[in-house]
């Protein structure tokens, strides 16, 4: 594999008495495309609330590119070009769909209180990002959603655009929390074939949780498996998948 | 019906006030309705705008004609009667410097108020501003070089220098609707471009515009410092045309008046805003200018004012839960190219969809 873009060294996260997190240490290579599986509640959630700046770690370390980003607020984070989602969709539901990817951008011109005011100062970079977010929706299927409200629009569909909206900016690393949930089997497959798309075209990276071990499986390239805050396995999908460890953390206890 | 109704005079006083609270309304709906931060302290920074106009004009006009008269005591007053309208240089140059130094200073303390809240939680934000609002009111009561519980007065208006006293409030509501105009653009493009996008993201989901880059604190506290200024101007504005100035003029009951006038209107749209200052400055100019006609001594007209302006949000929310003037979606140029787009694709045929 190709060197590491980001990497988790020995991480912990306590929460009074539960330890979320027990000493994780894992890395994500640059185009890679990587699952990070595990039951409920083993911590997967945790791990990209550490590693994207909601939490401070409670020992452990997290780097980015050559850069220890621990500690960092979330949007320091983003605008390192580390993107994530959420679990549950956390969409703007008073903007539109069109509008929701638009707020993406980091910096835009506009964005600025004394230049907000004189729309020829940033007319073409929005004007430019509309265009580019369009092209993003339909490439998806989602053209014709672009003017509709967030709360007019299916779960699946939300998650979607959740996962679209992070693809107007030039971040290179994606934490995308269960991208696949509630979405149709097909879509869903549609959605991966995106993401490996993505990652071939653009060379962007990938750290997927994911349910859907039957979608997820086909597309990742290396999956990582939590279990109790620790990590119980890693390896290419099929390793993982014939792990007894794997197998018995699945099934039962 | 009302002989002594003079109609010209009624929409002069009721311009200006409109123009006065309309400011003030659009800087709340700014903070309440496009970016969720519940300011229930907007009075203070009305009050700060006022009380800057009145002393830096009090104390400027003494200073320059050497009166050694504390601008309370009654030589005082009657100094600032006397000198007050000499020099219409000295006026005008008084406004403005107030004007300016109104926005910027209750600008500032909007700013540094809410950057210690912004961290302990937005719930603190409001309670946070409404104490203030009623610690300054009780320091202007006490405190006398500003007058004390009497206040300042004999504040120069700035066109004090015109012997015709009509057509100097003429002349000074252009000035106030002037301000109106200027502030209602100023809300009306930001609200309409990326940083309005912004600030509504930020109303949604606090946490998801984190998570997307934008600085939350940072944007709160330019909107506050942007909300506080325009109430610091609307202060300002006021200071001139009541020509005095007390700590009764700010109680806490200004700031609520102001959130009925949003609420009235239609939270998050401007023009709401000064749709519902409209009407509620309306009601309580017409209650001022016909109350001395009906001779009303059972009920004070203070009393009917708030039963018309709570009937008034009552029936309107039950029938129009967005107000008046309803939100509407963000326009940007971004919608343009979205139908140049949508045009085009129209015009490819058949073809569309996968290209
Ligand atoms: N903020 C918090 N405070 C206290 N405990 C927490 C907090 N966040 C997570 N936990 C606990 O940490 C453990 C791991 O939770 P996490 O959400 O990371 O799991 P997950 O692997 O994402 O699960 P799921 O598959 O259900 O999403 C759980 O026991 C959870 O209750
Ligand atoms: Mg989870």
């Amino acid at each position: 594999m190709t060197k590491p873009i980001l990497e988790v060294k020995d991480l912990a996260k306590y929460f009074g008495g539960v330890k979320a997190l027990d000493g994780v240490t894992l890395e994500v290579p640059e185009r890679g495309v990587i699952g990070l599986i595990g039951p409920n509640g083993s911590g997967k959630t945790t791990l990209f609330n550490v590693v994207t700046g909601f939490y401070v770690p409670t020992r452990g370390e997290v780097w980015y590119a050559g850069e220890r980003i621990d500690g960092l607020n979330p949007n320091e984070v983003f605008l390192k070009g580390l993107v994530r989602t959420f679990q549950i969709p956390r969409l703007f539901p008073s903007l539109t769909v069109l509008e929701n990817v638009l707020l993406t951008p980091p910096r835009q011109v506009g964005e600025r209180v004394l230049t907000a005011p004189f729309r020829s100062k940033w007319e073409k970079q929005e004007k430019e990002l509309a265009r580019k977010a369009v092209a993003l929706l339909r490439k998806f299927g989602l053209g014709e959603y672009v003017r509709a409200r967030v709360s007019e629009l299916s779960a699946a569909h939300m998650k979607m655009i959740e996962t679209i909206r992070g693809l107007i900016t030039d971040a290179r690393v994606y934490l995308l929390d269960e991208p696949a949930a509630g979405v149709a089997y097909t879509t869903a497959r549609e959605l991966f074939t995106f993401i490996k798309r993505l990652r071939d075209e653009e060379g962007l990276t990938f750290f997927i949780i994911e349910h859907r071990l039957e979608v997820l499986m086909d597309f990742v390239d290396y999956v990582y498996v939590l279990h109790n805050g620790r990590l119980l396995s890693e390896g290419k999908p099929d390793e993982v998948m014939s792990d007894p460890k794997v197998i018995e953390a699945y099934i039962g206890r | 019906m009302l002989p002594s109704f003079d109609i010209l005079g009624f929409l002069v006083s009721w311009g200006t006030f409109l123009g006065i609270y309309a400011i003030l309304a659009i800087s709340l709906n700014l903070e309440v309705g496009l970016t969720g931060m519940a300011n229930f302290g907007k009075v203070a920074f009305y009050g700060i705008g006022a009380y800057l106009a009145a002393s830096l004009s009090v104390y400027t006009v003494l200073a320059v004609y050497h009166v050694a008269a504390a601008p309370y005591t009654t030589e005082g007053i009657i100094a600032l009667g006397k000198y007050g309208g000499a020099s219409p240089a000295l006026d005008l140059g008084i406004f403005a410097a107030s004007l300016m130094l109104g926005f910027i200073i209750a600008g500032c303390v909007g700013y540094l108020l809410t950057y210690p809240t912004l961290r302990v939680g937005p719930a603190f934000l409001g309670i946070t501003l409404l104490a203030f609002g009623e610690l300054l009111r009780i320091f202007l009561l006490n405190y006398q070089p500003l007058g004390a519980s009497k206040g300042l007065s004999g504040i120069p208006h700035p066109f004090l220098w015109i012997p015709d006293p009509v057509l100097r409030e003429r002349l000074y509501v252009l000035v106030v609707l002037g301000f109106l105009a200027v502030t209602l653009w100023f809300a009306e493009r930001i609200t309409n471009s990326p940083f309005g996008r912004v600030l509504k993201a930020v109303r949604d989901d606090e946490v998801a515009a984190l998570c997307m880059g934008k600085h939350v604190p940072r944007v709160k506290a330019t909107v506050l410092f942007i909300g506080s200024g325009m109430a610091g101007v609307a202060g300002v504005l006021l200071a001139f045309y009541m020509s005095s100035v007390n700590p009764n003029m700010f109680v806490p009951a200004v700031t609520f008046n102001i959130w009925a006038m949003v609420i009235l209107g239609g939270m998050g749209n401007n023009k709401g805003a000064v749709v519902g200052a409209a009407i509620i400055t309306f009601v309580d100019r017409i209650l001022t200018f016909i109350t001395p006609n009906l001779g009303i001594t059972i009920i004070t007209p203070d009393y009917i004012r708030w039963m018309i302006v709570g009937i008034l949000i009552v029936l309107v929310l039950m029938f129009m839960p967005g107000g008046l003037v309803p939100e509407k979606p963000i326009k940007t140029p971004a919608w343009e190219a979205v139908e140049s787009l949508e045009k085009e694709s129209k015009e490819g045929g058949s073809g569309g969809g996968e290209a």
